[in-house]
């Protein structure tokens, strides 16, 4: 059995501010979509999977000092890498631990709260950097005290899942024995009408693989991934294997997915190659499954043409969580883990019609069964398609 | 470690335009970026629709990647490494203002330093390897530890490169081939030279 190990992770979305409360609300079909409360929006009417906490209810979970410039997304890291290290056998992460964190938004909402007072307030100008994604990884790392291989991957909403990859390429090549990897997005007034003008936001809770699907429902999140070494595991509890991944271009189009799926194609394909597994061997997919009429079919041709005949059981988790953009890839890796752990399938929520295009069914109600390989994707902007492949330890 | 060699450079810089150190094109200082790019793309006498449609940043990514291969990139595993400082700041700041009124979907897809990629990979059909890294400065270590990586890892047998810059309509593109064979020895000091020309 190869692969880099899973040895922790932490989560925090609208369906749980931890591992058990996903759990829970994934096991018994309880989204987090609703309408935006703490976002400041004019869309009030807009279906968001918002965490409903402000930055000042999580910074005092997390005690930080009144005059923190931290911005939203980093505030969610903290917690979700806190409860990997509350989990972890350590009191604070080894010297030697490395941060790869995937982010699509950074500091926009920093800058979108202060953009009007940098002139004037001096007090604010603080956050004029806080707009760089680098600035809010730094700021997660300051606050663990994370001080070796740092790092910020932004590939819209591939990023937590190309940070994925970076770590268990890191770790294969010996570069680092233990690395934190994952992303955090938050929502914003930036993300929320760019969406909305590309008219792909629906007005109703996102049907992905649906036939009548209209749009995605954007969210925010953070989740992370302690990635081992083979020779830290002593005594340690895996809970699996990051054994294939792969990354390809679609070069189709700016933000749209080509209609053969050709990115996706190629991803999948690498992936499996990687984890020296045919497409036979893949128990469960974790599809990207935005709920976009574009995304939904493009990723179906893709996994048609992977699997042909034998597509295994998919859903797309995205209709608990909201679509987390440089969160996504992370969120659902910790989704594909709980599947293997507990052997269950994660449902697809709102579906009720195949598409006509491609008749593909997924799996819209709990599942269980012996999960002992996901495949995940992660279709970013850009034409940026990532692919992962998690696998059960033993 | 593969000895490797870079093939073709170009610069787009103060109103001009250079391949291999040969001066191409010269326009006025003063002349307004959008015009500069526009006038590039007829004297080239290229055909590419799309252009019209792309931000500034695509259209400098765009219009290099044509001059450096004259339209043409035979491999299509070439691999794309690209770089810059200010990431799409422009089109970010552009597409910020838009909000004001009413969000422009068009501003809002090149968002995002990648799309860069996303335009040069559609034009030439490349599902190949590609990064866009985000600097301080122009890191010709960085370049050539990572270029000379992808190769000795047989992940590639040919790259395109490029550091093109955008910000305040102040542009700075710089785009080079590297190959295992033929031109200037791939390394540091040759590329900041390339980079840098101390003499025009």
């Amino acid at each position: 059995m190869k692969g880099v190990a899973v040895t922790g992770m932490g989560i925090i979305s609208a369906i749980g501010r931890n591992i058990e409360e996903t759990q829970n609300s994934l096991q018994n079909n309880k989204d987090g979509i609703s309408f935006p409360e703490i976002l400041p929006t004019i869309h009030k009417s807009l279906p968001v999977g918002e965490i409903k906490l402000s930055n000042r209810e999580i910074s005092e979970l997390l005690d930080l000092p009144a005059d923190h410039a931290c911005t939203r997304s980093s505030l969610l890291a903290m917690l979700a890498i806190n409860e990997l290290l509350e989990k972890s056998i350590w009191p604070e992460f080894p010297k030697d631990t490395g941060f790869i964190s995937g982010t699509s938004i950074g500091g926009i909402d920093k800058t979108e709260e202060h953009f009007f007072d940098f002139k004037d307030s001096p007090e604010y100008r603080k956050y004029i950097q806080a707009q760089h994604p680098g600035y809010t990884t730094e700021k997660i790392a300051e606050y663990f005290g994370l001080g070796g291989t740092v790092t910020t991957i932004s590939t819209a909403c591939s990023s937590a899942a190309n940070a994925i990859m970076m770590g268990a390429q890191l770790i294969e090549s010996g570069k680092l024995k233990r690395v934190i990897v994952g992303g955090s997005d938050c929502l914003t007034k930036f993300t929320l009408n760019g969406f909305n003008s590309l008219k792909i936001l629906s007005q109703k809770k996102g049907r992905p693989f649906d036939q009548d699907r209209d749009g995605l429902n954007l969210g925010e999140a953070a989740a992370y991934l302690l990635l081992e070494a083979e020779d830290c595991l002593a005594g340690k509890s895996i809970l699996g294997r990051v054994s294939g991944f792969g990354n390809a271009n679609d070069a189709f189009h700016q933000t749209a997915s080509s209609e053969d799926g050709e990115g996706a194609f190629q991803a999948i394909s690498k992936a499996l190659k990687k984890a020296g597994l045919s497409p036979v061997e893949i128990d469960y997919i974790n599809a990207h499954g935005t709920g976009t009429s574009n995304n939904d079919l493009s990723e179906s041709m893709a996994l048609k043409r992977i699997f042909e005949d034998t597509l295994p059981a998919f859903s797309s988790t995205k209709a608990f969580s909201g679509h987390t953009l440089g969160a996504a890839g992370a969120v659902e890796a910790v989704f594909s883990l709980l599947s293997i752990n507990n052997n269950e399938i994660y449902p697809n929520l709102n579906f009720k019609n195949a598409m006509v295009e491609t008749n593909l069914e997924p799996v819209i109600a709990i599942q269980e069964n012996d999960i002992r390989t996901v495949l995940s994707n992660s279709f970013g902007f850009g034409g940026n398609c990532t692919s992962l492949i998690f696998q059960k330890h033993g | 470690m593969k000895q490797l060699f870079i093939r073709n450079s170009v610069l787009i810089r103060n109103s001009k335009v250079l391949k291999n150190g040969q001066l191409l094109m010269q326009e006025p200082e003063d002349l307004q970026l959008s015009k500069f790019l526009k006038n590039i793309y007829k004297e080239r006498k290229l055909k590419y629709p799309k252009f019209f449609k792309m931000d500034r940043l695509s259209k400098l990514g765009y219009l290099g990647a044509e001059i450096l291969t004259n339209g043409q990139i035979e491999d299509e595993n070439t691999a794309l490494f690209f770089a810059n400082s200010a990431s799409s700041l422009q089109t970010d700041e552009a597409y910020a203002e838009s909000m004001e009124e009413f969000p422009s979907p068009s501003l809002f897809v090149y968002t995002l330093p990648n799309i860069l990629l996303g335009e040069i990979s559609i034009r030439h059909r490349l599902n190949s390897e590609n990064i866009f890294f985000v600097f301080q400065d122009f890191d010709a270590g960085l370049f050539v530890d990572y270029v000379s990586t992808l190769f000795s890892q047989g992940k590639t047998e040919n790259a395109l490169c490029g550091w093109v810059n955008l910000h305040n309509n102040d542009y700075d593109v710089f785009l080079w081939e590297i190959a295992l064979s033929g031109g200037i020895d791939f390394n540091e000091e040759e590329l900041k030279k390339l980079y840098l020309p101390t003499h025009e």
